[in-house]
C-alpha cells in the first residue's frame, strides 16, 4: 500500500502551501511579505479546488463538436470557484497594497510593529 | 409564488447597486441614497418577516435558472427576516447618529466613498443573512471585510490606517481558514448549497466516513469565523479598530459586522454541518471555553482602559464572549440566548458608541474618560443614552441586557455539565461590567471640583487642546433621533422579549 | 394589567412627581412652590397608600417573558414595610424643608427623594422574585443621587462604593434567583415557602444559591462581608438622606432576605443546614463588629452608620433563627430601629446645621444650648440600647427569647450573649454624647462659647420647628411602641404564624 500522502500529492502540497501562507500572513512583520503570504494562502486553496475538479483523462467542458456524454468532461464548478476566488483575492490584495503604500508614505516603514509604535507616539503628540 | 418572496434578493441587489451608483454622486446625494436604501431594505425585510410569520414556513428562492444542486439559492425564514430587520434598524440609526461627524471626519471629496462602503456593508450583511450557498457566503464575507476596512481607513489619521491594516490581516487569516474549510467540505460532500450539503453530511456521518476531515472542517470554519468576529484570543484588533474609526463606522462594525459572521456560523452549524455533529465533535466546547475566557478577559481589559471608546470596544470582546458561550452550551436554549444577545448587543453597543460621541464632543473631544466629567449635564440626552446603554450591558431589569442574562442563565441551568462555569463566569463578568460601566456613568454626572489642582489641570488642558472643534450635533435632530430610537429599541427588546424569543425559536426550528 | 389597579398609584405618583420636579426648571429658582409640591406629594402618598391597602390586592403589571411576570401582591409584610416607609419618608421630608436650605440644588434632592419613595413602595408591594429584583435595582440606582448629592470628591467615592457594593450584591443574588426561578417558577410569594424538599441531587448547588442570595441582599442590609458602603455613604449624604438610607433602605435588604427565606424557599428547608449556620455566624459577627467599630468611631454620623450595621444584623439574626418568636422580634426591630435611627440621624443633622460640628468630642455642652434636641437623642438612644419601657427592649426581648427556644445548638445561647454585649456597647457609644452634652464638667467654659455664638449671630438655640417636630414625633413613636406594643406584636405574630 502506498502512503496516502503521496497518492494525494496535490492535496498535500496545497495544504502545505496554505500553512506556509497562513504562517507568513500571521507572523511576518513586513507588510509586503504578509501580503505575499496571503496570496500564497489563497493560491493554495485554488490549487486544491482545481485538483478536486480535475478528473484525469477527461476534457475541459467546452463544447467543440457537439455535446458529448457527461462522463466526458471534468467537473467545471471548481474552476468557476477558482475564478471567483481569484477575483476576490485580487481585490483584497489591491486594497492591502494601497493601505501599505499609505502607511509607507506616512511612516516610512514597512515593519508593522514599528508602524503601530509610531502611530501610538503620533497620537500622544 | 408571492411577490414578497422576491424581496430578499431585491434588497441585496438594491443595496449593491446603490453603492455602484453612489460612485458618481456627490457626498450629500450618496448619503441620501444610502439612507433611503436602508429604509427600503429594512421595509422589505419586514415584509419578508411578516410573510414568514404568516405562512409559518421558510422558503428557498432560486437564483437564475439552475435548480437545486447546481444553482444558487436564497433562503428566508423567520430568523433571517428578524435579523435583517434589526440589522437594518441599527444600521439606519448608526448612520443618522454619526452623520454630522462623518461630514467632518471624512474629506469632502471622499464623502460618497464612505456611503458606498455603507451600502456595500448593508448588501453583504443581507447576503450573509439570506444566502443558502456557501461560496456566495465566502464572497460576501470578503466584500464585507473590504467594506469594513474602507470604513475604518476613510478617516485618514495614523491610528485608523494602522488599525485598518491590522483588521485586514486578521480578517484575511479568518477568511483564508473559512475558504479552506469550504473547499474541504466541497471535496467531501460535493455540494456548496447548504441543503444538499446537509444531506450529504448526514449520509457521511451515518456511514462513519471521513471523520478526521469533518472534524477539520468544523474546526477550521469555526475558528475562521471566530477570528473574524473577534472571539477572545483573536480579539486584539478590536479596540484599535473600534476606537479610532468614525462614530458611525464604530457603531456599524461593532454592532453589526461581527454579528453577521456569527449568524453565518450558526447557520452553517445548523444548516450544513448538523447541530448534533458539531456538538458531538467537541468544537462547541472549545468555543465555550474561549467564550468564557472572552467574557472575563474582555471585562478586565476594559477596566484597565482609560480611553472611553477603547473601553467600549473591549466590552465588545466580552459580549462576543457571551454569544460564543451561548453557542458553546450546545443546547437549543443556549442558541436562542446567543442570538438574542446578538440583537441586544447590536442595539446597545451602537447606542453606546453614538452617545459617546455626543458626550466627548462637549468635552473638548478628549476621549480619556476623566475629561468626560460632567458631560452628562452638558449633553443631557447623550448622557441618558449612555446610561441606558451601560445599564443594559450590565443587565439591569427592563432593558434587553437583562433578558439576555436571564436566557443565558436559564439555558445554562439546563445543561448540567456546563452549568457551574457558566453561572460563575456570568456572575463575575456581570460584576466586572458593572465596575467599568457604572464608573463611567458616575463620571458623566460628577462635576469636577473647583480645587486649585483641578483649575491648573484645566488651564493646562486648554493650552494644549488638540483640536478646537465646534460642537457638531448641537441643535440638530440627528443625534437625538438616533439615541432616542436606540433607547426605544433597547426597551422594546427588554419589555417585549416574548415575541422575539418565540421568533428566534421558530426560526431556529426552520433551520433543521 | 389585571387586579387591584389602586396598587399602582402609590408607586407611580411619587415617581412621576419626582421626575416632574427634576425636569421643571421653575423649581430651580424658587423654593416655596418646590417645597409645597414635595410635601403635598408626601401627604398625598399617605392617602394613596391608605387607599391601596384597604382592599386585598394583587396586580399583574407586565408579562416579561413566558414565565416571568411582574406582579404586585400585598400581604402583611408588604403592609408593614410600606406603612413604615411612607411614614418615615413623610417625617424626613418635613425635616428636609429646614435642612436642605443649606444645600445646593435642592430640586435634585427632592426629585430623587420622591422617586425613591415610589420605588420603595413598589419594592414593598412586589409579589414575586423578579419584580422584587427589578425594584431592588431601581432603588439602588435612584437612591444613588441622594448619596452623591454634594458632588465632592468624597461624595463621589462614597457613591461609587455604595453602587459597587449594592450592584455586586444584587448580581450575586440574581444568580441565586435564576436558580430558584428554574426550580420554583415565577410564582407569587407563598407564606412558608414554595418548596417541600430540597431538589433531588442538586442540594449543594441549591444551598450555595441561597447563600449567594443571603450575602447578596445582605449587602444592602449591611451584613458582613458586604457592609463597607454604610460608613462611607452616610457621612457624605445630607442628613435626611442618611436617615432614610439607614432607616428604610437597609431594611429593603432585610425585606429581600425575608421574602427569599420565608416566602420562596421555606424556613424548614434551611433549618440545620450549613447555610443557616454560616448565616447566623455572619449576623452575629456583624452585630459585634458593628458595635465595636461604632464604639471607636469619633465622627457622629459614621458612628451612627456603624451602629446601623450592627442593629440591622439584629434583625437578620432574628430571621436566621427560623423561629416564630425571633421572627416577631426581628420584624418589630425593623420598625423600632427605623424610627430610632431616623431620629438619631436627624438629630445629628440638626447638630451639624446648627453648630457645624461633626465630631462627638466637640459636642460638649450641647445640652445647654439645645436641651430638647439632646433630650430626644437621649430617649431614642436609650430605646436603642433596650432600656424598658422604650421600644428596643421589646424587640430584643423577643429576639433573645426566640434564640433561646430555637434549638440551634451553640447559637441558641451564644446569640443572646452577643446581643447583650452589643447592647452594652451601644450604650457605650451613644450615651457619652448625652453625658457630656448635659454635664460637660467643671472645666467647660460654656459662657465663652455662648459669647462666641452670639458674636457669630447664632441667636437660635434650638433648631427650627421643621426639624424639631419630626424628631419629636419619631421619639414619641419609639417610646409609645415600647409602652403599647400589643397591636403591632399581634400583627407580627399573625405574619409569623403564616410562615413558620
Amino acid at each position: 500500500m502506498e502512503m496516502p500522502l503521496f497518492v494525494n500529492m496535490e492535496e498535500t502540497v496545497s495544504i502545505v502551501l496554505f500553512g506556509i501562507g497562513f504562517t507568513m500572513l500571521m507572523l511576518h512583520r513586513n507588510l509586503i511579505k504578509k501580503i505575499l503570504g496571503m496570496n500564497i494562502m489563497d493560491t493554495a486553496v485554488y490549487l486544491f479546488l482545481a485538483v478536486k475538479g480535475y478528473i484525469s483523462g477527461r476534457m475541459v467542458p467546452i463544447v467543440v463538436d457537439g455535446i458529448q456524454d457527461v462522463s466526458a468532461y471534468i467537473n467545471p464548478v471548481p474552476s468557476g470557484l477558482v475564478l471567483t476566488g481569484i477575483v476576490v483575492s485580487v481585490s483584497t490584495t489591491a486594497l492591502m497594497l494601497a493601505l501599505t503604500i499609505r502607511l509607507y508614505e506616512r511612516y516610512g516603514s514597512l515593519d508593522l510593529d514599528e508602524i503601530l509604535m509610531r502611530a501610538k507616539e503620533e497620537e500622544k503628540i | 409564488m408571492s411577490f414578497v418572496q422576491n424581496f430578499p434578493f431585491f434588497s441585496i441587489i438594491i443595496a449593491m447597486f446603490s453603492g455602484i451608483i453612489s460612485s458618481v454622486l456627490d457626498g450629500k446625494r450618496a448619503r441620501n441614497l444610502c439612507l433611503s436604501v436602508i429604509v427600503l431594505t429594512t421595509g422589505m425585510s419586514l415584509a419578508v418577516l411578516h410573510f414568514c410569520v404568516r405562512t409559518g414556513q421558510s422558503y428557498t428562492y432560486m437564483m437564475g435558472h439552475f435548480p437545486a444542486p447546481w444553482g444558487n439559492e436564497i433562503r428566508a425564514g423567520i430568523l433571517e427576516g428578524l435579523t435583517a430587520v434589526l440589522f437594518g434598524l441599527v444600521m439606519f440609526f448608526s448612520v443618522t447618529g454619526g452623520m454630522d461627524h462623518t461630514a467632518v471626519d471624512v474629506e469632502t471629496s471622499k464623502q460618497n466613498l464612505f456611503y458606498i462602503m455603507i451600502d456595500l456593508m448593508l448588501s453583504s450583511l443581507l447576503a450573509l443573512i439570506y444566502t443558502n450557498d456557501l461560496f456566495t457566503a465566502y464572497v460576501f464575507v470578503e466584500i464585507n471585510t473590504i467594506a469594513g476596512c474602507g470604513l475604518i481607513m476613510i478617516r485618514q489619521i495614523g491610528r485608523s490606517l494602522s488599525s485598518a491594516i491590522r483588521y485586514m490581516i486578521m480578517s484575511q487569516l479568518g477568511s483564508g481558514l473559512f475558504l479552506i474549510g469550504l473547499s474541504l467540505l466541497y471535496d467531501v460532500t460535493g455540494h456548496l448549497l447548504m441543503s444538499p450539503a446537509r444531506e450529504a453530511v448526514a449520509g457521511i456521518e451515518a456511514a462513519g466516513l471521513y471523520q478526521v476531515p469533518m472534524l477539520v472542517i468544523m474546526a477550521v470554519v469555526s475558528v475562521g469565523l471566530a477570528i473574524k468576529s473577534g472571539l477572545y484570543p483573536f480579539h486584539y484588533w478590536i479596540p484599535d479598530t473600534y476606537g479610532y474609526a468614525t462614530p458611525t463606522a464604530s457603531a456599524v462594525l461593532s454592532g453589526l459586522v461581527s454579528k453577521g459572521y456569527i449568524f453565518l456560523l450558526i447557520k452553517i452549524f445548523y444548516r450544513v454541518l448538523g447541530r448534533e455533529n458539531v456538538i458531538a465533535s467537541e468544537i462547541v466546547n472549545v468555543l465555550f471555553v474561549f467564550g468564557l475566557a472572552g467574557m472575563l478577559m474582555g471585562s478586565v481589559h476594559a477596566i484597565l482602559e482609560r480611553d472611553t471608546r477603547r473601553m467600549i470596544a473591549y466590552s465588545s470582546v466580552a459580549q462576543i464572549g457571551y454569544i460564543y458561550m451561548g453557542i458553546g452550551l450546545g443546547t437549543q436554549a443556549g442558541m436562542v440566548a446567543a442570538i438574542f444577545h446578538m440583537f441586544t448587543h447590536s442595539a446597545t453597543k451602537a447606542l453606546l458608541f453614538i452617545s459617546a460621541v455626543g458626550l466627548y464632543e462637549v468635552s473638548g473631544n478628549r476621549k480619556d474618560f476623566r475629561s468626560l466629567q460632567g458631560s452628562g449635564y452638558r449633553n443631557p440626552l447623550a448622557g441618558i443614552g449612555f446610561t441606558v446603554g451601560s445599564l443594559s450591558m450590565v443587565g439591569f431589569p427592563m432593558l434587553s441586557g437583562f433578558i439576555s442574562k436571564l436566557l443565558f442563565a436559564t439555558s445554562a441551568l439546563q445543561s448540567p455539565h456546563k452549568m457551574l462555569p457558566t453561572v460563575i463566569a456570568l456572575a463575575i463578568s456581570t460584576i466586572l461590567n458593572a465596575v467599568y460601566f457604572l464608573r463611567l456613568v458616575i463620571t458623566l454626572y460628577t462635576i469636577p471640583g473647583d480645587s486649585p489642582e483641578n483649575k491648573e489641570k484645566e488651564l493646562a488642558n486648554k493650552e494644549k487642546a488638540p483640536e478646537k472643534r465646534p460642537v457638531l450635533t448641537a441643535g440638530t435632530w440627528k443625534l437625538p433621533l438616533a439615541i432616542i430610537s436606540f433607547i426605544l429599541l433597547n426597551l422594546t427588546l427588554g419589555l417585549y422579549s416574548q415575541p422575539v424569543v418565540a421568533w428566534i425559536g421558530s426560526g431556529l426550528a426552520m433551520f433543521d | 394589567m389585571e387586579g387591584n389597579i389602586r396598587l399602582l398609584l402609590p408607586v407611580v405618583a411619587p415617581v412621576a412627581a419626582g421626575i416632574a420636579v427634576l425636569l421643571y426648571s421653575g423649581f430651580r429658582r424658587v423654593r416655596k412652590p418646590l417645597l409645597a409640591v414635595v410635601l403635598g406629594i408626601l401627604v398625598l402618598e399617605t392617602i394613596l397608600l391608605g387607599l391601596a391597602l384597604t382592599g386585598e390586592g394583587s396586580l399583574l403589571l407586565w408579562q416579561l417573558t413566558d414565565v416571568v411576570a411582574l406582579r404586585f401582591n400585598v400581604d402583611g409584610v408588604s403592609r408593614l414595610f410600606a406603612v413604615l416607609t411612607v411614614g418615615v419618608w413623610l417625617l424626613a421630608g418635613v425635616y428636609s424643608v429646614a435642612y436642605m436650605e443649606h444645600e445646593q440644588e435642592e430640586h435634585q434632592f427632592f426629585g430623587f427623594y420622591l422617586i425613591v419613595l415610589g420605588v420603595l413602595v413598589g419594592l414593598d408591594f412586589s409579589g414575586n422574585l423578579i419584580t422584587m429584583y427589578v425594584f431592588y435595582e431601581l432603588m439602588t440606582l435612584t437612591s444613588l443621587p441622594l448619596v452623591l448629592h454634594e458632588r465632592t470628591k468624597e461624595a463621589v467615592a462614597a457613591g461609587l462604593k455604595y453602587l459597587f457594593y449594592s450592584v455586586a450584591g444584587a448580581f450575586l443574588a440574581l444568580f441565586g434567583i435564576f436558580l430558584l426561578l428554574q426550580i420554583c417558577g415565577n410564582q407569587t410569594f407563598v407564606p412558608g415557602g414554595m418548596l417541600t424538599a430540597i431538589p433531588e441531587g442538586k442540594a449543594g448547588l441549591f444551598l450555595a444559591a441561597i447563600f449567594c442570595i443571603l450575602v447578596g441582599f445582605g449587602a444592602k442590609a449591611g451584613m458582613f462581608p458586604l457592609h463597607g458602603w454604610l460608613p462611607a455613604a452616610h457621612p457624605v449624604a445630607p442628613a435626611p438622606a442618611s436617615a432614610v438610607l439607614s432607616g428604610v433602605i437597609t431594611k429593603s435588604g432585610v425585606l429581600a432576605v425575608l421574602r427569599v427565606v420565608y416566602f420562596v424557599v421555606g424556613p424548614e428547608l434551611l433549618r440545620g443546614t450549613w447555610v443557616q449556620q454560616v448565616w447566623i455566624l455572619l449576623t452575629l459577627l456583624t452585630v459585634f463588629m458593628g458595635s465595636m467599630l461604632a464604639y471607636k468611631e469619633p465622627v457622629l454620623k459614621k458612628r451612627l452608620a456603624y451602629s446601623t450595621v450592627s442593629q440591622v444584623s439584629y434583625v437578620l439574626f432574628g430571621l436566621s433563627m427560623l423561629q416564630p418568636q425571633a421572627f416577631v422580634g426581628a420584624l418589630s426591630h425593623v420598625v423600632f430601629h427605623s424610627l430610632i435611627k431616623n431620629a438619631l440621624f436627624l438629630c445629628a443633622g440638626a447638630v451639624i446645621v446648627m453648630t457645624g460640628k461633626t465630631q462627638v468630642k466637640d459636642m460638649k455642652g450641647l445640652g445647654r444650648r439645645m436641651p430638647v434636641l439632646l433630650g430626644c437623642y437621649t430617649v431614642v438612644s436609650l430605646a436603642l440600647v433596650g432600656i424598658p419601657p422604650a421600644s428596643g427592649f421589646i424587640s430584643k426581648w423577643y429576639l433573645a427569647a426566640g434564640a433561646l427556644a430555637s434549638g440551634t445548638g451553640i447559637w441558641a445561647w451564644l446569640g443572646p450573649v452577643v446581643l447583650l454585649v452589643s447592647a452594652l456597647l451601644t450604650a457605650g457609644y451613644l450615651l457619652p454624647l448625652t453625658i457630656e452634652g448635659f454635664f460637660p464638667g467643671a472645666d467647660w467654659d460654656g459662657e465663652a462659647l455662648e459669647r462666641k455664638a452670639a458674636a457669630e449671630d447664632q441667636k437660635k438655640q434650638e433648631p427650627s420647628a421643621w426639624m424639631l417636630v419630626p424628631i419629636l414625633v419619631l421619639t414619641a413613636g419609639a417610646l409609645l411602641f415600647g409602652c403599647f406594643p400589643g397591636t403591632l406584636i399581634q400583627m407580627l405574630e399573625t405574619i409569623g404564624a403564616g410562615v413558620l
